[in-house]
């Protein structure tokens, strides 16, 4: 397996995320699809490091702080989520157009 | 060529997930996929080499991240997943600016030829890993656990009822 392999499947991943991120309605839905483009740069990562500087380490800890921020944004998002939908009574993304909930 | 069928086995399992979870309409179904998808994601890493990023991927994306979502979708879904249309008017756009990345991100990648082949075997990397988090990404490691702190202690101020 060869580097082009692993970069061709992220590429698709992220594509394939942002389709999502364009198109999807429900906002828990556009949360998902985030976490596919995040994940697809971290393939990248992994990747790079393993093929081009074999012996360092940086880039997997590059993907571990990706992680730990992904955990966060998903919990901070999911709790609007959730404390929009006490008030809205609607999880689709059009009906979210005023900030006072 | 086990490792070419190892390859292709998750990059398929990864790449229909995927699709599964753009384009189910019923939201469950869509964050069961994203599991199977993360976990496909976990086998790429073990595939690397890079042992303590796959125990990651699994016990924080799959054990935590895709059961969190579960758990919203239980919590916020309706029944209207299935009725009411899913995807939005502009899917088109949306559709060939997708194609013409991905057309784009591959042509890049063949025209810097990455051919290359691992030039050594994997190695166990959870020691020089705990080396440059206590050592030279001391702070940026600090920093995240600062993160990590804010974002809870928001989720319980967004999450609790309102005193009144």
């Amino acid at each position: 397996m060869t580097l082009s392999h692993y970069l061709a499947l992220s590429g698709v991943l992220f594509a394939i995320g942002l389709f999502g991120v364009l198109t999807r309605r429900n906002v828990i839905g556009i949360l998902m699809s985030i976490e596919l483009m995040l994940n697809a740069a971290n393939i990248n990562f992994v990747a790079f490091n393993r093929f081009l500087y074999p012996g360092r380490y940086e880039g997997h800890l590059t993907v571990i702080f990706i992680i730990t921020l992904a955990a966060a944004e998903v919990v901070v998002g999911l709790a609007l989520v959730m404390a929009i939908y006490k008030n809205l009574k609607s999880v689709y993304v059009e009906d979210y157009n005023i900030l006072k909930g | 060529m086990t490792e070419q069928i190892i390859f292709y086995l998750l990059a398929a399992v990864i790449t229909l997930a995927a699709l599964g979870v753009v384009l189910l309409p019923t939201l469950m179904h869509s964050a069961l996929c994203l599991g199977l998808c993360l976990a496909g994601v976990a086998g790429i890493f073990a595939s690397l080499g890079s042992d303590f990023i796959f125990a990651a991927q699994i016990l924080v994306y799959v054990g935590g991240i895709a059961v969190l979502i579960l758990f919203v979708v239980l919590l916020a879904g309706s029944a209207s997943g299935r009725i009411t249309r899913q995807i939005n008017a502009q899917w088109l756009p949306a559709l060939l600016l997708c194609g013409l990345f991905g057309w784009a991100f591959l042509k890049i990648v063949a025209h810097f030829s990455f051919g290359l082949a691992p030039q050594s075997a994997p190695e166990p990397t959870v020691r020089a890993l705990a080396g440059l988090m206590l050592g030279d990404y001391a702070v940026p490691f600090e920093l995240i656990s600062i993160v990590l702190l804010a974002s809870m202690t928001g989720a319980v101020l967004f999450g609790r009822r309102k005193a009144e």
